[in-house]
């Protein structure tokens, strides 16, 4: 599975990749913004986007409207990850098109079954 | 039957009595008179007739004379003499025919006469026959010859004529005495009708007085009476109009004492004084009231002047306004100071009015003091009020129950920027862009279901065109000009900002702080699970160590903002019906590790019952008073669970038999940052706040949370909600 990370924390990125890599075949592609995930998206074809909400210039809204923009990523799921956990933020994000929401801090070991689960739900 | 008559009865008596008894007197009067006319004339007429009689006698006796003396001399005399008579008695019968009259037997009479006296006549006439035809000698025999005829008539008509006269005869006989009886007669019914018109006279002069005359002189008097106040006589018996005036008499006489009476009553009991007061200011007349209003009777006052009593401050004020009264050129009442007799002052609203016939004046003195009193008090309540009105920071309108604006304070014009008299007769509405304005009354309905009795939170237009929020809240009430809104209004833009910016605070401190976490959890759990590589136990140790206290700072982060969103009302709630067995499966599986590790032990009932609720918030809660049970339970013990269905609600108890709570920490362990012991968050940890958000949680959830324990005897944590969702009613009320 290729999973593309788009966060503009460096160390998230890194846990989240490490986090990922706990549980074997998952490639793990890394974006700092959300402008550079829709090109990585577009150019990588990942199988599943986790997007951080809250970044400078383009957040995760915009990158998610982006991304369902293009025919070529509007089929890739999407997760939110992020520290806005308010069921209105929950179900603002999912009307923006996530397929799910997991919540910051998360647990490394979990965080690989979480996203399985929202893929599979 | 005197009693039943009127006066008009009365008067016809009087009149007619007399009347008719002198028409009775004339008509007997009459009568008898007519009856000595009728004696008088019979003894004329009889005389008369006899008189008649008489001259016929006398004529038939003169013509046989002048016969016999015409037969002895043949002288022209006597045959003139003669005829004469002849003529004569024809003319005498005439007279007695006339005479008799229809009386029959006089008329038999007088015809048997007259045969006599023809039969005579003729005999006198062949007499005188053979004397003209004879000589000398033949008339003389001729003449004797009819002598002894002449004396049969003649004695004929003797008997004749006193047949004929015998009544009339008898009548002259009696005439006198008829007369005189007929005059004795009158005389006598003079006499009686003079003696009984005398009597008459009497009782109706008697009649008179006793039943008018007397009856009038006891009603004169009774008016009299009246006018004087006196008692009247005793009412008049009878009928008439005149016991029927003396009954009117008694009548306003009784109504005079009843209404001097009730006057009476009045003065004496009106707690005002009522008084008179002459020309020269001096009292006359004073109610007893004077004892209580200025401690002197009645009697202490008449004949001092009022003036005494008037404060020396008001002595000018009250004399002209005396003399204005008396001069008619002012209204009737004022207020002055007076002085009682101990030296207090009253204030008297004097009531007064002249009467320029008894030249004095009437008045009534009213103590206002108390009135004085409380309108100084209620002026300086007014005065309080407005101020507080006037600077109170609180938007303050009035409106009538169509929503225009009568009344509005001056927070209100700042608050709005429209200055009073803009706002003054508009239509609330015109403030209100978010309302249905299309209509005043539905405005207003509108309006009145979201604010009245409650606070409803509400956009309203600046006159600049600015929106800002308020917190509105509209009360009823009642005036003397009708139904009125006071509508209290806050501007909470201010508050907004701060709530909004608070939000921003915890929402951004909370990324702020949740994003570095993210990297040091996932960090130290990396390290700690080995996916960095094994650590030696030194290093383990400390991983766990440094991941654990993050773990549970990431808690009491998530704690914190859980406070703050319970504080705003805005705790995620996600409603639906939960299964209660459910809930404490999810609670206990959550502590079961904690538990194992101190080694206590966790019994639930598997009670199912449904409640209306967010399961993992109940979760939530389950889970922290699990803790705290474990927490504070003996190593080897136990914490039972139990539900309780009643009812419309459902109740679990988490019941541990640890060290118990004392009596003054009940409640206050509720509160933020509260716990029994300052030492607990060391040796037990915990924050303080668990019960905290689980209150908020429970209330959210409209239900009650609580504890029974007593110290040394272990605790119950309870928590009960509602097994249904809460009605429309109840829904709006809890909004």
């Amino acid at each position: 599975m290729k999973i593309l990370i788009i966060d503009d924390e460096d160390d998230i990125r890194v846990i989240a990749s490490m986090s990922l890599g706990l549980i074997g075949g998952v490639s793990v592609i890394e974006a700092a913004g959300g402008a550079d995930g829709v090109s990585k998206a577009l150019s990588e074809k990942p199988d599943v986007i986790l997007l951080d909400m809250i970044m400078p210039d383009m957040d995760g809204a915009d990158t998610i409207a982006a991304l369902k923009e293009h025919p070529e990523t509007r089929h890739i799921p999407v997760i939110f990850v992020t520290t806005r956990s308010l069921n209105s933020d929950v179900e603002r994000m999912k009307q923006l098109g996530a397929v799910g929401v997991l919540s910051k801090p998360f647990d490394p070991t979990l965080l690989s079954s979480q996203v399985r689960a929202i893929l599979d739900s | 039957m005197r009693l039943t008559l009127n006066l008009k009865h009365k008067g016809l008596i009087l009149v007619a009595v007399p009347l008719l008894f002198e028409l009775a007197f004339i008509a007997i009067l009459t009568a008898l008179l007519n009856e000595s006319e009728r004696q008088v004339y019979r003894e004329m007429h009889s005389k008369n007739v006899i008189y008649e009689a008489g001259n016929l006698t006398r004529l038939f006796h003169d013509c046989g004379i002048a016969m016999a003396g015409y037969g002895l001399t043949k002288s022209p005399m006597f045959e003139e003499k003669y005829q004469d008579m002849i003529q004569d008695i024809p003319r005498a019968f005439d007279k007695m025919k006339r005479l008799v009259g229809d009386n029959p037997e006089q008329q038999a009479s007088l015809r048997h006469l007259e045969d006599c006296t023809s039969r005579g006549l003729t005999l006198l006439a062949q007499a005188k026959g053979s004397i003209d035809e004879g000589s000398g000698t033949s008339g003389l025999s001729a003449v004797r010859n009819m002598y002894g005829e002449m004396k049969t008539i003649t004695s004929e008509m003797g008997d004749e004529l006193k047949k004929l006269t015998a009544e009339s005869r008898e009548i002259e006989k009696e005439g006198p005495g008829a007369q005189n009886q007929v005059r004795q007669l009158i005389k006598f019914f003079i006499v009686v009708a003079v003696v009984f018109n005398v009597l008459l006279s009497l009782w109706l002069a008697y009649f008179f007085t006793a039943t008018i005359v007397r009856r009038l002189s006891v009603l004169t008097d009774n008016s009299w009476r009246l006018a004087k106040g006196q008692v009247l006589s005793p009412p008049l018996s009878g009928v008439d109009e005149i016991a029927h005036l003396d009954g009117v008499f008694h009548d306003m006489a009784d109504a005079l004492a009843e209404a001097s009476r009730k006057e009476r009553a009045v003065i004496e009991n009106a707690v005002d004084v009522i008084c008179s007061i002459d020309e020269n200011g001096k009292f006359l007349k004073v109610s007893p009231a004077s004892t209580n209003l200025w401690g002197l009777a009645p009697d202490e006052l008449i004949g001092r002047n009022y003036l005494e009593l008037i404060a020396p401050a008001d002595l000018t004020k009250v004399e002209e306004a005396a003399r204005a009264i008396r001069n008619g050129q002012s209204d009737t009442a004022f207020e002055t100071t007076t002085t009682r007799q101990d030296g207090a002052s009253v204030t008297v609203l004097w009531s007064v009015h002249w009467s320029e016939i008894e030249k004095s004046m009437f008045c009534v003195a009213h103590d206002i003091s108390e009135r004085k009193k409380a309108e100084e008090a209620l002026r300086a309540s007014e005065a309080r009020v407005r101020t507080i009105i006037e600077n109170m920071l609180v938007g303050l309108i009035i409106v009538d129950s169509a929503g225009n604006v009568e009344t509005v304070n001056p927070r209100t014009e700042e608050m709005f920027g429209w200055s009073k008299d803009q706002l003054l007769g508009r239509n609330l509405m015109f403030l209100f862009p978010e309302l249905d304005r299309s209509e005043p009354e539905k405005f207003m309905q509108t309006l009145m279901q979201k604010a009245k009795g409650r606070i409803a939170e509400l956009e309203v237009l600046r006159k600049n065109g600015e929106t800002f929020p308020i917190e509105l809240s509209l009360t009823e009430f009642q005036s003397s000009e009708g139904r009125r809104l006071m509508a209290n209004i806050l501007d909470v833009s201010e508050r907004r900002e701060i709530e909004r910016l608070k939000r921003e605070f915890v929402s951004t401190v909370s990324h702020e702080l949740r994003t570095p976490l993210t990297s040091i959890r996932g960090s130290l759990t990396l390290m700690s699970v080995g996916a960095l590589g094994a650590l030696n136990e030194q290093m383990k140790k400390v991983v766990t160590i440094a991941e654990r206290n993050t773990i549970r700072l990431i808690g009491l982060i998530n704690d914190i903002l859980d406070i703050e969103k319970l504080q705003a009302g805005k705790l995620d709630m996600a409603f639906d019906n939960v299964d209660i067995r459910s809930v404490l499966e999810r609670s206990i599986e959550s502590v079961r590790a904690f538990a194992d590790q101190n080694s206590v032990k966790v019994e639930a009932s598997d009670l199912s019952a449904f409640v209306y609720a967010d399961g993992d918030r109940l979760v939530q809660v389950v889970v922290n008073l699990l803790s705290n049970a474990i927490k504070f339970s003996e190593k080897g013990g136990s914490v039972t669970v139990a539900v309780e269905k009643e009812n419309d609600w459902v109740t679990v108890k988490v019941i541990d038999r640890g060290r118990g709570i004392p009596a003054k920490y009940k409640d206050l362990i509720f509160e933020r940052f509260q716990q029994v012991e300052v030492s607990d968050a060391k040796r037990k940890g915990g924050t303080g706040l668990g019960l905290t958000i689980c209150k908020g949680i429970i209330e959210q959830h409209r239900g009650f949370i609580g504890v029974d324990s007593e110290e040394g005897q272990g605790s119950t944590f309870w928590f009960k909600v509602p097994s249904q969702a809460p009605s429309a009613a109840q829904e709006t009320i809890h909004s």
